[in-house]
């Protein structure tokens, strides 16, 4: 079971490199839309914490305990599992400050209904879907580690 | 000489549910739910076969025994004729063939017999993409061996006259004489009026909508139907769609498919925005569905 917002509370918190110093955060994101998608459909955009962008070529996408980036997905044949969370870890020397945080990101995806098809064949932009389901998700969210 | 009556079954969408599965409600859950509204068959989506599209055994045979346990049977797969799964143009006929292949497959393993099969649309009144006809009659034999019947869904703002409903699909069955390839008809396309609480929905448009007396002609080539419906009031009558008109039409022409409650209110887009609206839909999602089902049961008598 997930919690009923995209972006999950559970799993957001700091991170830490061999050294046991603080080296960025993560948390994980499962869409709203009511089915899985494969991953060489989804477009995936920055994440913006506390009005920080990070961009999205720069973020670490975990899926099955696997690391991809970005650009990886798209030849990544694989399932992305309804109701699965895919976890986005962002490196940030020192991390977040223990306490609440707006989180948002923007999210999209290439699939076959009621509009055109997708404008951007190289996947830059975000997927056919926005007219009915747009892009963004956001949370405010609490720290604690 | 008469037309016997038809007999259709009552079943309904797992779509339905889609807010909250996974969330408060899991398979188990949900099969409970659906035999409590007396439903005796179902369509499932692809993406709600867990490590899709190569499910364990396992998990095929705790699926066996809920449909066993709750006396509900399979009846429509839902799945996507996908040719835009990477970048680029598209996909070639071969490739997605062997898309469907894996979901006809699938299909026969989870005993269904229909698909709902979208194939790729370039605008809101869903035209298909040029092409479609080359890897869908060659998945015709494959669906053959696995005796599934692909449908295309014929979805609001698409009406039963769009040109593309005769001129492409219905001459593509005339053509190949397939009896695999068929239509859903969604009775969205029989909307009239916006439902309560969609008022505000600027894509909605009714001013061309499917006349009920339309259906008659594509009954033989449809198998399940998604009953759509956007708001049950508390007298068990969809205010926007004429049911009873369409369905007498469907039982006096011996139609005898699946009626599969679709629910698709207002608050599927909003269930996520915070906690009373999630609390909202965990109410109303299975009551308005439970209401659809009582409104089957009134028309059809069973």
């Amino acid at each position: 079971m997930v919690e009923f917002q995209p972006i999950q509370q559970r799993g957001f918190h700091n991170t830490y490199d061999e050294n046991g110093e603080i080296d960025g955060f993560e948390f994980k994101f499962v869409p709203k839309y009511y089915k899985g998608y494969w991953f060489t459909q989804c477009r995936f955009g920055n994440v913006t914490v506390d009005g920080e962008v990070f961009d999205r070529d720069e973020i670490i996408f975990v899926y099955d305990g696997i690391e991809y980036s970005r650009e990886e997905m798209f030849d990544l044949h694989k399932y992305w599992q309804f109701r699965t969370p895919l976890t986005y870890r962002i490196k940030k020397k020192g991390g977040l400050s223990i306490g609440y945080h707006d989180v948002s990101l923007q999210y999209g995806w290439v699939l076959n209904y009621n509009g055109a098809l997708e404008k951007e064949f190289d996947g830059s932009g975000m997927g056919n879907m926005a007219h009915m389901f747009g892009v963004d998700n956001q949370r405010r969210m609490l720290l604690c580690k | 000489m008469s037309i016997e009556k038809g007999t259709p079954r009552r079943g309904i969408c797992l779509y339905s549910y889609h807010n909250l599965l996974g969330k408060t409600m899991t398979l188990d859950d949900a099969f409970e739910e659906m035999a409590d509204t007396g439903a005796t068959c179902f369509e499932f989506l692809t993406s709600y076969i867990p490590n899709y599209p190569n499910p364990s055994p396992e998990w095929v045979d705790h699926y066996w025994r809920l449909c066993e346990k709750y006396n509900m049977q399979p009846s429509e797969l839902g799945h996507w004729a996908e040719n835009h799964l990477h970048r680029g143009k598209g996909m070639t006929d071969d490739e997605v063939v062997e898309e469907l292949k894996q979901d006809f497959r699938l299909a026969h393993l989870l005993g269904f017999k229909a698909l709902r099969t979208k194939i790729t649309c370039t605008n809101e009144i869903c035209d298909p993409e040029p092409g479609w006809q080359n890897y869908i009659e060659k998945a015709l034999p494959y669906a053959e061996k696995y005796d599934v019947r692909m449908q295309n869904e014929v979805h609001l703002p698409t009406t039963l006259h769009t040109p593309h409903i005769r001129d492409e699909y219905l001459d593509f069955i005339h053509r190949t004489k397939t009896s695999h390839f068929g239509f859903n008809i969604d009775f969205g396309t029989f909307q009239y009026k916006a439902a309560k609480g969609m008022e505000d929905m600027a894509w909605l448009n009714f001013d061309d909508i499917t006349k009920p007396e339309e259906i008659v002609d594509f009954l033989p080539y449809s198998y399940v139907c998604h009953a759509k419906f956007t708001y049950m009031n508390e007298n068990f009558e969809e205010e926007t769609i004429p049911y009873p008109e369409v369905i007498k039409l469907m039982v006096d022409n011996g139609w005898s498919g699946d009626l599969l409650s679709e629910y698709e209110g207002g608050i599927r887009f909003h269930a996520e925005e915070g906690p009373d609206k999630f609390a909202q839909a965990m109410v109303e999602i299975p009551d308005q569905v439970r209401r659809h089902q009582i409104m089957l049961r009134n028309i059809l008598g069973y």
